[in-house]
């Protein structure tokens, strides 16, 4: 048997509930291997999702469902070198995920 | 994370968002996660890890309500929920748990790590006992928080 992690979906369900993530631009902070990001990227409009560890972003890119490559980019890179190249006001929402 | 960081990295958020855009924040409670041991959806064992350290999610509580006290963002709805991770061993779990958290220093002293390597050894002969298809899990509860950032 494989590590099964909230397989309750609790987790989901508690963002779902909080909020409409439809049509948004998604900033994503610390996105380990993509467990949360895979299940809400299909209601957002595009997942920018950054993780500084390599190892984690490879493993998000490799399990990362077809049918969400179209939406979700995975970048290798820590908080403070994305945010000082990113645009003002380029995400509808910034999602700290367990990364505060 | 230390808290300096954590207020300047949330400024940071403050300017990447739109006007009216939202922070979602997920962190766990300042609590000890339990550890668990299931069998046909039975709890058989429940201990909170007496080894568990909030500190650094007081600080994220804390940077958060500094963002809060200076205007850069307003809670619009928050609440709380149970989050699970099962392994069908401790040495599963153990190793998903390393490789999540490999991000902090991991080091304990040798008290800490006797309390451990005695704590492994109590639910794994709660495993055993338990037979085929009991699983060992890490029960936590988190804090989910919606924020809008202000302009």
């Amino acid at each position: 048997m494989a590590i099964r992690v909230d397989p309750e979906g609790n987790e989901t369900h508690a963002l779902f509930d909080l909020v409409d993530l439809s049509g948004q631009h998604v900033l994503e902070i610390g996105s380990g291997d993509g467990r949360l990001t895979w299940r809400y990227a299909g209601r957002a409009a595009h997942v920018t999702a950054i993780e500084p560890f390599g190892q984690s972003v490879a493993r998000a890119r490799e399990n990362l469902p077809d049918e969400l490559k179209a939406r979700v980019e995975y970048h290798q890179v820590g908080f403070d070198d994305f945010a000082a190249a990113a645009e003002p006001g380029a995400f509808d929402v910034v999602m700290l995920s367990w990364s505060l | 994370m230390k808290h300096e960081g954590m207020v300047h990295a949330l400024e940071e958020i403050h300017r990447l968002l739109r006007p009216d855009g939202n922070l979602v924040d997920i962190h766990p409670v300042v609590e000890a996660p339990l550890i668990e041991v299931y069998q046909g959806g039975r709890v058989l064992f429940a201990q909170p890890n007496p080894d568990y350290s909030a500190e650094d999610y007081r600080q994220a509580d804390n940077a958060l309500a500094q963002a809060i006290q200076r205007r850069f963002f307003v809670v619009e709805r928050s609440g709380q929920f149970d989050f699970l991770v099962y392994g069908s061993s401790v040495a599963e779990l153990r190793a998903y748990i390393a490789e999540a958290n490999a991000y902090e220093d991991g080091s304990k002293d040798e008290a800490a790590a006797a309390r451990e390597a005695e704590r492994v050894a109590r639910v794994e002969g709660i495993m055993q006992g338990a037979g085929e298809g009991a699983e060992v899990a890490t029960h936590e509860s988190a804090h989910i928080a919606r924020l809008r950032a202000i302009r």
